[in-house]
């Protein structure tokens, strides 16, 4: 006898269930991963299922632990940027951002004019970049596969735009403590303005393609749903907090850099299609927050002004003063937090990075069961994981 | 068939050769002609399904091989397929793993009999010929279950369990919505279905009573289905059951399931031209094209149709799919089948 | 609420529980007794002056050879040497571990920081992941990295690392593994801080790759079907 059974019969009216001849039956036990197309990257969900409906999901990581944190204690605060790259790999820009502003407010240090611009610049960039995969890939998902060339098309011009920037396309080691490590090249400024006068229109182009097609709408409406109490009490943040309807950014409520002087909305799910925090809500947030990037870049580029790009004191290697800081910032998943506790040598002596998908995913276990397989599908999509960040 | 028996028996000189020896020359040809027509158009298709999709995704495409557009990327392609290790999962079911996909292919090839291309290029002209279509691809709900069940893999367990439900579920409306025509046509032989509506686009079933039309559109929907693409392609969902039904399979025996697929699209669209397109029939009066070009064309022309709403919708949910089906599809199919006889009775002159 | 606001509140209700309070620096927080831990969580998310509705971050810590002084003196991490072999400590680690705990209240948009030592012989204190589930997670984390045992955890296995592995990496005492199930491991040193990085001087003009042609696209490969 599986007890598990017993509960769902029970649940569903064990009575009928009674007046059958008593057939044997099991929960199917499910790996869903570490190889699956749709878990993004190297996750492995444990599900059971009854027929196509979940009944418990079991989230398995760590298949793409690197020891970031170890390392961190290993090597000096500067080398460190490079690392912090490889943790959300779509959005390497904000992770830079997260790491350097946290051994900055420990250091105690301000960063010129024109590289806090030029952050925030390319931080938005990157949130666009990285909003449009989990566009691209929710529509995937959803078995939808143009959206994701669309959005890669996109993509593309803000890998050339940061290629030209810094060279890289993927991993950019751009941020510095400090400032940032080069200047601007030519003509970014026009570049980019030329690519947010273009992207804005595409935005309309995602929504006709995708966002309200009625299938799509059926799929993701009303499933998934969270509820604001389990968003905090699982710790989400970033978009799937605001899919649920609260209106909270780090950007704008717990400001870092310059993020205090731009104008944006924090856009909100509003349950248009179904109940508010449902995988539609979580989705829609992110394409309308794509849109509060353009108008970040735009105030930003407009205020871009000229001088140094690093603070000119700052020596090859830099030394912390002791002390312990927990800083966090608002990367295109959500919160990024870096707890650093320097012993005032260079390099620190803890390093605890708090991933806003490794949070995120963990409501899995509570929003997961009672749907079924392509609900599942649907709603860890919704969540943007990278398991880069989850398993640092 | 008649025409290839005739023809063999004049190459050979009257008499020479038995009725029976005729009768089996003639129907190994026929088979031999509808395999290829089989395997050309999955070459066909898979290349133009790259094209179209890279069309609709602003690329472009294979364009290496074969110098022009990627032509002969299917071909290299299906080389490549040949080179595969074929593997057989140590605890698979060995004997249905290995016959299920003859059993969907041999499903497609059979309906191919009863298509007629051409006046008098079919190659068995059945007085039931559209039940035995229908009867025939039926079969491939065998082989999906079969691969399914024989793969010993939970992923295609549920492929062929959404499969079979799917296309059993899917046939309902599919030969509800062909009834009306063949209440006017008032035969189920093929030829006689398409003979039925030559002489102008007016005289084509999907445009005789508004009723048909609908038919044609449930018609054209529930193929979608039958034939497992998206927005219907759930017994294969890529991103949630791997790759459905044909997790397991590799090498020539992935071919099979490929060239099943392909083949089966576009069975479904010669069905829906013969029955509702007007088959070998075009618009314009007085000009004379061969037939079975014209047939082909239209036929294409669905499956790009097809192709074109793969690319462009994303998929149902399991659920969703069997509610449009017996709760939007079939009533609907049964008040076009309802409509249409009153149409008849009401505006039809019968001879 | 200021942070020594809500330090005084912790006095006023747990009195001897909160053990420190370190108001200086980027970030001042309170100190408490290991033990009254779940309590003073409880307390924290429960009492409306105080609605720390989110845990932001759990983490564990070694305090193993901290340099208290700050200067830069605490002892190094073990690593690989040059030839690829594990260092080996000879010094036995005695430091406490800790826990640190970030709480922000939405409602009052406030944030308070906690920390609990537990000395390293023992390492156990109660788990808060009945008063924010999200720290059921980092408490495996805690646990995984660092061997810090969280009393009354629903589920406590490692998470990142194997379930097999052998001890706790971000422990300072911890030895790099010379091998792993019968497979040599081959390690590097961490990058030496005395190398020095190599930059550009501030004022340089950026190392500019030619402009990528946005408008041609070349012949794409590939495709799906």
């Amino acid at each position: 006898m599986n007890p598990a059974i017993d509960g769902v019969a029970a649940s569903r009216g064990g009575d009928d269930r009674a007046a059958l001849p008593r057939l044997k039956s099991e929960l199917l036990e499910l790996n869903m991963g570490p190889q699956h197309p749709s878990t993004h990257g190297v996750l492995r969900l444990l599900i059971h299922t009854d027929g196509e409906i979940v009944h418990s999901v079991r989230p398995y990581i760590g298949y793409l632990h690197r020891c970031a944190e170890k390392i961190g204690e290993g090597c000096d605060c500067r080398q460190f940027v490079v690392y912090t790259d490889r943790l959300d790999y779509l959005a390497p820009m904000n992770c830079n951002f997260g790491y350097v502003v946290a051994v900055e407010k420990l250091m105690g240090i301000a960063v010129p004019e024109r590289a806090e611009h030029i952050r925030v610049i390319c931080a938005e960039l990157q949130r666009i970049a990285s909003h449009l995969i989990a566009f691209g890939t929710f529509g995937l998902d959803m078995g939808a596969w143009t959206p994701l060339l669309y959005a890669f098309r996109e993509r593309e011009v803000i890998l050339n735009i940061f290629e030209r920037l810094c060279g890289g396309r993927m991993l950019y080691n751009y941020y510095d403590i400090g400032g940032v490590r080069f200047d601007l090249p030519d003509g970014f400024a026009e570049e980019v303005v030329d690519f947010i006068d273009m992207f804005e229109r595409k935005l309309d182009e995602y929504n006709t393609l995708l966002s309200y097609n009625k299938i799509f709408i059926e799929r993701t409406a009303d499933v998934g749903v969270l509820s604001v109490a389990d968003a905090n009490a699982y710790g989400c943040t970033g978009p799937v907090l605001r899919g649920s309807g609260v209106a909270w950014d780090c950007r704008r409520d717990d400001p870092y850099s310059i993020y205090d002087r731009f104008e944006f909305d924090v856009p909100t799910g509003q349950g248009e299609m179904g109940t508010v925090g449902d995988s539609w809500d979580r989705y829609m947030v992110r394409i309308r927050e794509m849109a509060e990037s353009c108008r970040i870049v735009r105030q930003a580029v407009k205020a871009l002004p000229e001088g140094p790009i690093r603070t000119p004191e700052l020596k090859k290697i830099v030394k912390v003063p002791a002390g312990a800081a927990y800083t966090r910032t608002e990367s295109s998943k959500g919160e990024l937090g870096f707890y650093v506790i320097a012993d005032g040598g260079a390099t620190p002596f803890r390093l605890k990075i708090r991933s806003p998908s490794f949070s995120n995913l963990h409501v899995i276990e509570k929003i997961g069961p009672g749907q079924m397989i392509s609900d599942l599908v649907a709603t860890v999509g919704s969540l943007d994981l990278v398991l880069g960040e989850i398993d640092r | 068939m008649e025409q290839v028996t005739a023809l063999f028996a004049r190459i050979a000189g009257a008499g020479t050769l038995s009725p029976q020896l005729l009768l089996w020359l003639g129907a190994l040809t026929m088979a031999l002609i509808m395999a290829l027509v089989m395997a050309a158009c999955a070459i066909v298709f898979t290349w133009a399904e790259r094209k179209v999709a890279g069309f609709i995704q602003s690329r472009y495409g294979p364009m290496r091989v074969g110098r022009w557009h990627g032509i002969a990327q299917p071909i290299a392609d299906m080389l490549k397929i040949l080179q595969k290790e074929d593997i057989i999962p140590a605890d698979a079911d060995r004997k249905f793993f290995i016959l299920a996909p003859f059993v969907l292919f041999i499903g497609s090839l059979m309906a191919w009999a009863a298509i007629p291309f051409a006046p008098g290029f079919v190659a068995a002209d059945l007085d039931m010929g559209l039940l035995y279509i229908f009867a025939a691809s039926s079969l491939v709900t065998i082989g999906i279950l079969m691969s399914g069940w024989a793969s010993n893999n939970k992923w295609s367990l549920y492929g062929a369990a959404r499969g079979a439900a799917q296309i059993v579920s899917y046939e309902i409306p599919l030969a509800l919505a062909v009834v009306p025509v063949v209440l006017y046509a008032g035969s189920l032989n093929m030829t006689d279905i398409v003979v039925a509506q030559q002489g102008g686009i007016w005289k084509w079933f999907a445009l005789r009573n508004p009723f048909l039309f609908v038919s044609f559109l449930i018609y054209f929907l529930a193929s979608i289905a039958e034939v497992n693409r998206t927005p219907f392609d759930l017994p294969e969902t890529e991103s949630e059951l791997v790759a459905g039904y044909h997790t397991e399979y590799s090498g020539m025996r992935f071919a099979f399931f490929f060239l099943a697929e392909y083949a089966n699209l576009f069975l479904v669209s010669c069905i829906a031209t013969a029955v509702f397109l007007g088959g070998w029939g075009h618009p314009v009066p007085g000009l004379n094209f061969a037939p079975a070009l014209v047939f082909l064309a239209k036929a294409v022309l669905l499956v790009l149709a097809q192709i074109w709403i793969r690319w462009t919708l994303p998929r149902l949910r399991v659920d969703q799919l069997m509610h449009v089906c017996w709760k939007v599809m079939i009533p609907l199919a049964l008040v076009c089948l309802a409509g249409s006889g009153v149409w008849m009775l009401a505006f039809v002159r019968f001879a | 609420m200021e942070p020594a606001a809500i330090h005084q509140l912790l006095v006023e209700k747990f009195g001897d529980a909160v053990v420190g309070w370190h108001p200086d620096g980027p970030e001042p927080c309170a100190e408490v007794a290991p033990a009254r831990v779940a309590d003073v969580a409880l307390f924290l998310r429960d009492d409306p002056r105080l609605a720390f509705a989110l845990l932001m971050c759990l983490s564990g810590i070694d305090w193993d050879g901290y340099d208290a002084a700050g200067k830069g003196k605490s002892v190094a991490i073990l690593g690989y040497r040059a030839d690829g072999t594990p260092e080996a400590g000879e010094r036995v680690a005695t430091g406490d571990l800790g826990v640190a705990y970030h709480l922000y209240s939405y409602a009052h948009r406030h944030k308070f920081t906690l920390r609990a030592r537990v000395p390293r012989a023992q390492p156990s204190l109660p788990t808060v992941c009945r008063v924010w589930p999200t720290a059921a997670w980092h408490e495996r984390e805690a646990w995984d990295l660092l061997g810090i045992v969280f009393t009354g955890h629903p589920d406590p296995r490692r998470i990142l690392l194997e379930d097999g592995w052998i001890g706790h990496p971000l422990r300072k005492d911890y030895a790099m593994p010379g091998a792993w199930e019968g497979v040599p491991l081959q390690g590097q040193p961490y990058a030496v801080s005395s190398a020095k990085p190599v930059l550009p001087p501030p004022s340089a003009p950026a190392p500019r790759p030619a402009p990528p042609d946005q408008g041609a696209r070349g012949p794409a490969e590939g495709g799906s079907a």
